[in-house]
């Protein structure tokens, strides 16, 4: 546990000093969140079937 | 020997259009195969040996100078893509389709296509627009059930509206500036109209619900056709009109971030990648959007990037959807499956099929040493050098989407457990285009010189590093963070649901109007009809027995007038009211030939005597009040 946490902390602190190294991590991290929010919003209108007729 | 440069050239078009003329005489077998083949080779070789810049078989038409054959760089290019991927479509659709009149649809669809793009002026690329709808609706038309027979009819009507916006759009053009030729539009309604009549085939967002309405119910093969022609005559007449329009750019990221949000959500397969097309539009539309192109014109550098992009990435979509859709093709041929949810566990039973569709999945996704690398990577570069940092998000979160939903479609089709599935590997003539498409993926990641040696702007493409080192950095690292979430939270696996697009807003509205018709409108015009008949009816009766027809007309004001107040003086009224009934019906069972009622001549003439004192009456006080 506490190794864990001693390297999300240093992490933070590489990406936060170097961020340009890691954009990519970051955009895939965004990006995964929006998709995962965006079909949460979207399965409101959405209904069971198999076919859309 | 023979100088090729003296041979006259023939509009590719043309080869497909005059040959699916011919099919019927070649029957139903091998034969007709063969020359579907040799037909396929033809156009290739007919592209190859158009020499640019030429404009010819121009011809005078009520003074309108309608030109077939206009080559440059740009109109070649198309050209090539058309026909290689095209050609790749004919030889899959010989193991899967039997009818000779899916053929001509597919050949006709062909050569319009490319009669569009090699048309030099307006109502040419109109007249080859409209037959592009029609022939690839034969396409849809041939599955031959009922859900295809409706999305074909919402398919026909929505490009029925675009080409009407476009005829508009042309002809407000030709009026206010007098030039026909394809080229930039001036401001105004015409401008709006072009706009609107090449935004429904480009796909632009809320005119894109005909994509992913029509084409997973097209034919197998009808829809691997589809895929290539339709969408990117729309992006190639977009580059020639509206190139450097900032806020089409912009339509191109919107379009990118909702087709690929609506696409993760779908199971079935053929939807999935319909929805990845208005996706991939998106590339296309925010490069040309970021460009520059015409006759004479002279772009920056970001500008060359962009338009560069957008046509690299039209020509890399093509191999890399095609071969999807080949390959979801050869799976729905060989299981009967379209969902995601009923498939899984194909990839022992269909190996090449799955090694294919995993390169075009990495392709599309824009992994590294794959095509869509590179294309993506000059579209995004370019938003970047013109810092519209906007784009460049939506551009990238795109390229996640994309990922996420070609991670849900391999694994959930070829890789996740399903032990009842029963399949066996695609018939060669669907495995060979899928391979060698497959196979040009992989060349044009590894060696992206290939594609950049065709190019509008060549100078400027080889300038650009794909592999440079921070881009490639970037990319890894997002597709390794998109993998990892995507398996660790596990939140995109299938589901048997429907999502409603923006067509259900459409369709919600035409059952609206279809009911409207039906009801309220109906029930006036049987209304308008009846009185119409009763007034008909009483000018007959009159005519032919004035005295009764008078005498019926009386009696019908007489029970419409008393009818209202029968029921609150009931007992003043009733008898009077009854009396005029009783005389209606009697007057009405009479038969309208009875003898004439006779009067004596001198009540005759005092008739006549009192209708014309009447007129004088009127005509005197009309004169008077005049």
């Amino acid at each position: 546990m506490m190794v864990c946490v001693v390297l999300g902390v240093s992490a933070v602190f590489v990406f936060a000093g170097h961020s340009e190294y890691f954009i990519g991590f970051l955009y895939g991290a965004i990006g995964v969140g929006l998709f995962m929010v965006m079909a949460k919003i979207l399965s409101l209108i959405q209904k069971e079937g198999k076919q859309d007729d | 020997m023979i100088d090729i440069s003296s041979v006259p050239n023939i509009p590719p078009g043309f080869i497909f259009i005059f040959g699916a003329a011919l099919i019927p005489l070649f029957g139903k077998g091998r034969v007709r195969d063969f020359y579907l083949v040799i037909l396929a080779a033809l156009g290739l070789i007919s592209v190859w040996f158009l020499r640019e810049p030429q404009t010819a078989w121009s011809f005078s038409v009520s003074g309108f100078g309608l030109i077939f054959l206009q080559v440059d760089r740009l109109s070649q290019i198309m050209g090539y893509i058309f026909a290689i991927a095209g050609g790749g479509a004919i030889i899959y659709s010989l193991s899967t389709v039997k009818e000779n009149g899916h053929h001509i649809c597919a050949l006709l669809y062909m050569g319009s296509a490319l009669g569009a793009v090699f048309a030099g002026d307006f109502f040419t690329l109109y007249i080859f627009w409209e037959m592009m709808a029609f022939s690839s609706l034969g396409l849809i038309w041939y599955s031959r059930t009922e859900r295809a027979t409706n999305a074909g009819m919402r398919y026909i009507l929505f490009h029925l509206f675009g080409g009407c916006a476009l005829l508009g759009g042309i002809i407000i053009h030709y009026m206010n500036t007098g030039v026909i030729t394809v080229g930039p539009i001036e401001s105004g309604i015409g401008y709006f109209l072009l706009l609107i009549g090449i935004g429904v085939n480009a796909a632009f967002i809320p005119l894109h619900t005909w994509l992913p309405d029509s084409y997973p119910k097209a034919t197998i093969a009808g829809t691997i056709f589809l895929s290539i022609f339709t969408t990117k005559t729309g992006i190639y007449v977009l580059a020639r009109t509206f190139s450097g329009v900032e806020a089409v750019a912009y339509i191109g990221g919107a379009m990118c971030l909702y087709g690929v949000i609506f696409a993760i959500l779908q199971n079935d397969v053929r939807k999935l990648l319909s929805y990845h097309i208005v996706s991939q539009l998106g590339y296309m539309v925010a490069g040309v959007g970021m460009g520059a192109m015409g006759v004479g014109v002279i772009g920056t550098v970001a500008e060359e990037m962009a338009i560069n992009g957008s046509i690299a990435h039209l020509f890399n979509n093509l191999l890399f959807k095609t071969t999807l859709f080949m390959c979801m093709g050869a799976v729905i041929y060989r299981t009967g499956k379209n969902n995601l949810t009923e498939l899984g566990g194909l990839a022992r039973k269909m190996p090449i099929t799955m090694i294919t569709c995993v390169i075009a999945a990495l392709s599309i996704s824009g992994v590294i040493f794959f095509n869509g690398y590179v294309s993506k990577g000059m579209v995004i570069h370019a938003a970047e050098l013109k810092e519209m940092h906007l784009l460049v998000l939506a551009l990238t979160l795109g390229s996640v989407g994309t990922l996420i939903s070609f991670i849900k479609l391999t694994y959930f089709a070829f890789f996740s457990k399903n032990e009842n599935i029963e399949a066996k590997e695609a018939p060669l003539p669907m495995l060979v285009p899928m391979c060698v498409t497959a196979f040009l993926c992989v060349a044009i990641g590894l060696f992206p010189k290939l594609l950049y040696g065709i190019l509008p702007f060549k100078e400027a493409a080889l300038d650009y590093r794909a592999y440079e080192a921070a881009h490639t950095l970037g990319v890894v690292e997002l597709v390794l963070m998109t993998v990892f979430l995507f398996f660790m939270i596990g939140y995109f696996a299938p589901h048997e649901k429907i999502t409603y697009d923006i067509d259900y807003l459409y369709r919600k509205a035409g059952r609206g109007f279809i009911w409207l018709c039906e009801n309220p409108i109906v029930s006036f015009a049987i209304a308008v009809e009846k009185i119409v008949l009763r007034i008909a009816d009483f000018f007959v009766r009159f005519s032919k027995n004035p005295l009764r027809g008078t005498r019926m007309m009386m009696d019908m004001i007489g029970v419409a007038l008393l009818k209202p107040f029968v029921f609150v003086f009931n007992l003043l009224i009733q008898p009077v009211y009854k009396h005029y009934e009783r005389d209606l019906e009697e007057v009405k069972m009479r038969p309208v030939e009875e003898p004439m009622e006779r009067m004596s001549i001198g009540t005759g003439v005092l008739l006549v005597l009192l209708f014309f004192a009447l007129y004088l009456i009127a005509m005197f006080i009309h004169g008077w009040l005049a």
